[in-house]
């Protein structure tokens, strides 16, 4: 009786599970501003999610600056259009990584790292817009329901493959495999859709390739920096949330290329203004990632659009001071003066500039900096320490 | 995203795991060594009680359920209002007022519970004390001192929180536990998890907590929450033993 009942239940799932979930409530998009959900799962995944957005009003971690915030809305309303972007609240969290997320509510989280990423708008539209394709396809809900499908079933598949005394573990790893799978063909759905509206609004396409093309440069580099062999899969694994990154960027270039639009205005500066206050903080946050290879290749990115700033001198000379080979404080003294020479003028620099080149046995140098520090920053909670060292 | 996936999936399955260990003898409620308020001396402040109820899948997944949660925070509210005359002192409800303050208490409330839950985890079982503290029986937890310089808190002495959290048994979930019983296999339905604490405001320390990870009171209903409460709040100091009757 058991076997037959899990042959029914087998029979079941072949058509149960990874299937489409009924259009129920279908009826308005949720992104219809006072959109109520109706069922008992919607409003269930829609409490949640408002307690989480009240949670992430309160967080610190929210960057609370109206000038971003206001942009980044703007970009997304150029790209969904207004009547769509009227349902989504944006956060900016300040996190320094690549990601970005978007809750059944409307709540669109953009992680600062994303932010420091994007070289120009029409990346960042491309990330806007597949997070929204999310929210109008209601993916939270279709993963959600898919969950429980897969895991009820593997429930009882576990319970009467005990009665039966019949090993299910390989039913049960495929089961646990759908619910992956199901989640990668929602990305290239959100994908699809995302690219649909970068390119109607006017934004040239191939931005949408070229954000993963960056990425998987960048994580080529972490890998190179930390003696690891780079490199790029074009098929997920078992347990992989999304496809990868390298099958992002081809199937997003191949539709661009149906387009040829790469000739579009990809709005380069007024990205760069919009984050220009925040570059400095992030950029810190990013180089406390001990991540060598990553980070110079985003600095060498920013430079290449913008050149050589006092700040990202800076920062370079921070990113080689900290990994602190004998040769990168060398390299670190020459890109904190270049810094100097660039018109950087925080008191930090000169402390830094000072131990490098204590450490690399120039006191003579390195008094004189670290005296230039003391009389810029006389209320410096480190004055101590470093009128220690001057004293040595 | 992709460690909720694996959890929620293998949640199915470990829980089917074989565990017919006998529950191991767990405490409930913990007070700060030497600890008293006496009746009528102190104002309680009653922080927003975070209430979430939903249902448990068959498979165990958490099912939020919006009009239960509802529900249970109307009846909780009340029950705890009525009982809130009956604890001894003074106790009112939170008011941030033009304080601004509701950021950081609401993260005050946050750190509450993460440190309530290592009272659970580390305290009350005795099984995970830290091998220096196996035999003490010190009760030594707080949330740090930074809590008397809000403005939003400044006449009060103690600060109670309340959390609870259930999920009821689907039918499925019943079901396959009464299958799975067959098979000699233990699996669970339901979750119903509470807890209470008190906080003093000047030293930021837990003077009190009650933790229950098996509630009893259907918190959908007027009367359950009532039970709830009663239960949240059981051996709450300050409370003279005879009153105890009066909240029943």
């Amino acid at each position: 009786m058991f076997s037959l009942l899990i042959a029914g239940l087998l029979g079941a799932a072949a058509g149960g599970v990874g299937a489409p979930s009924s259009p129920a409530n279908a009826a308005l998009p949720p992104f219809t501003v006072g959109y109520e959900p109706s069922t008992v799962d919607e409003r269930g995944i829609w409490m949640e999610a408002d307690e989480r957005e009240r949670r992430l009003g309160d967080s610190k971690l929210t960057v609370r600056d109206e000038a971003l915030n206001r942009y980044l809305k703007d970009v997304l309303c150029r790209t969904v259009g207004q009547e769509r972007c009227r349902g989504v609240r944006i956060y900016v969290f300040d996190v320094p990584a690549f990601n970005a997320n978007m809750a059944p509510n409307g709540t669109m989280v953009v992680w600062s790292g994303t932010l420091l990423r994007v070289q120009n708008e029409a990346e960042l539209a491309a990330i806007l817009a597949h997070e929204f394709a999310h929210f109008e396809l209601r993916h939270s809900l279709k993963g959600y329901k898919q969950q429980r499908r897969a895991s009820d079933f593997a429930a009882w598949v576990a319970v009467l493959g005990v009665l039966v005394n019949t090993n299910t573990s390989g039913l049960q790893e495929s089961l646990l495999g759908s619910t992956f799978q199901f989640s990668r063909e929602q990305e290239e759905a959100a994908d699809r859709l995302g690219f649909q509206y970068l390119a109607a609004a006017n934004y040239p396409t191939v931005a949408a390739s070229q954000l993963w093309r960056h990425i998987m440069a960048e994580s080529d580099a972490t890998a190179i920096g930390h003696g690891r062999k780079p490199k790029q899969r074009y098929n997920a694994g078992f347990f992989d949330t999304h496809p990868t990154d390298l099958r992002r960027a081809e199937y997003l270039a191949e539709e661009s290329k149906k387009i040829g639009d790469s000739g579009r205005d990809a709005r380069i500066e007024s990205l760069r203004t919009a984050v220009a206050s925040h570059l400095p903080g992030w950029l810190d946050a990013q180089i406390k990632l001990n991540d060598f290879g990553g980070t110079e290749y985003l600095l060498q990115q920013l430079a290449s659009q913008g050149g050589w700033t006092g700040e990202l001198l800076f920062r370079r000379g921070e990113l080689y001071r900290l990994r602190g080979n004998p040769r990168d404080i060398v390299s670190s003294v020459q890109f904190y003066r270049e810094a100097l020479a660039a018109g950087y003028a925080q008191p930090a620099l000169r402390r830094n500039l000072g131990m490098s080149l204590l450490r690399s046995g120039q006191k003579t140098d390195a008094q004189a900096e670290l005296r230039e520090y003391l009389r810029l920053a006389p209320e410096a909670n480190d004055t101590k320490a470093i009128q220690a060292l001057l004293t040595q | 995203m992709g460690a909720k996936f694996i959890g929620v999936v293998c949640a199915a399955i470990v829980v089917l795991a074989f565990s017919n260990a006998p529950a191991t003898a767990q405490e409930k409620t913990g007070a700060k060594t030497g600890f008293t308020l006496k009746p009528g001396t102190a104002r309680i402040i009653l922080m927003r009680p975070t209430i979430r109820v939903g249902s448990q899948s068959t498979g165990g997944m958490s099912e939020p359920n919006a009009d239960w949660t509802a529900l249970a925070k109307e009846y909780i509210g009340k029950a705890l209002a009525d009982a809130q005359t009956k604890l001894g002192n003074e106790v009112v409800g939170y008011d941030e007022g033009l304080s601004g303050e509701g950021p950081i208490t609401s993260q005050y409330g946050n750190l509450f519970s993460a440190v309530a839950d290592s009272v659970i985890e580390y305290q009350f079982f005795p099984g995970n004390r830290l091998p220096t503290k196996k035999r003490s029986k010190e009760f030594e937890w707080g949330v740090g001192p930074g809590l008397n310089q809000l403005q939003s808190l400044k006449n009060a002495d103690y600060a109670l929180f309340i959390n609870t959290r259930d999920d009821y048994g689907s039918t499925g979930r019943k079901v396959l536990q009464l299958f799975a019983a067959m098979g000699g296999v233990s699996v669970t339905s339901g979750v119903h998890i509470g807890y209470a604490g008190l906080i003093d405001l000047k030293t930021g320390e837990l003077v009190w907590l009650n933790a229950d990870r098996q509630m009893g009171g259907d918190v959908r209903t007027p009367d359950g929450a009532v039970k709830r409460v009663r239960q949240l709040l059981e051996g709450f100091p300050g409370r003279a033993p005879d009153q105890l009757a009066v909240v029943n």
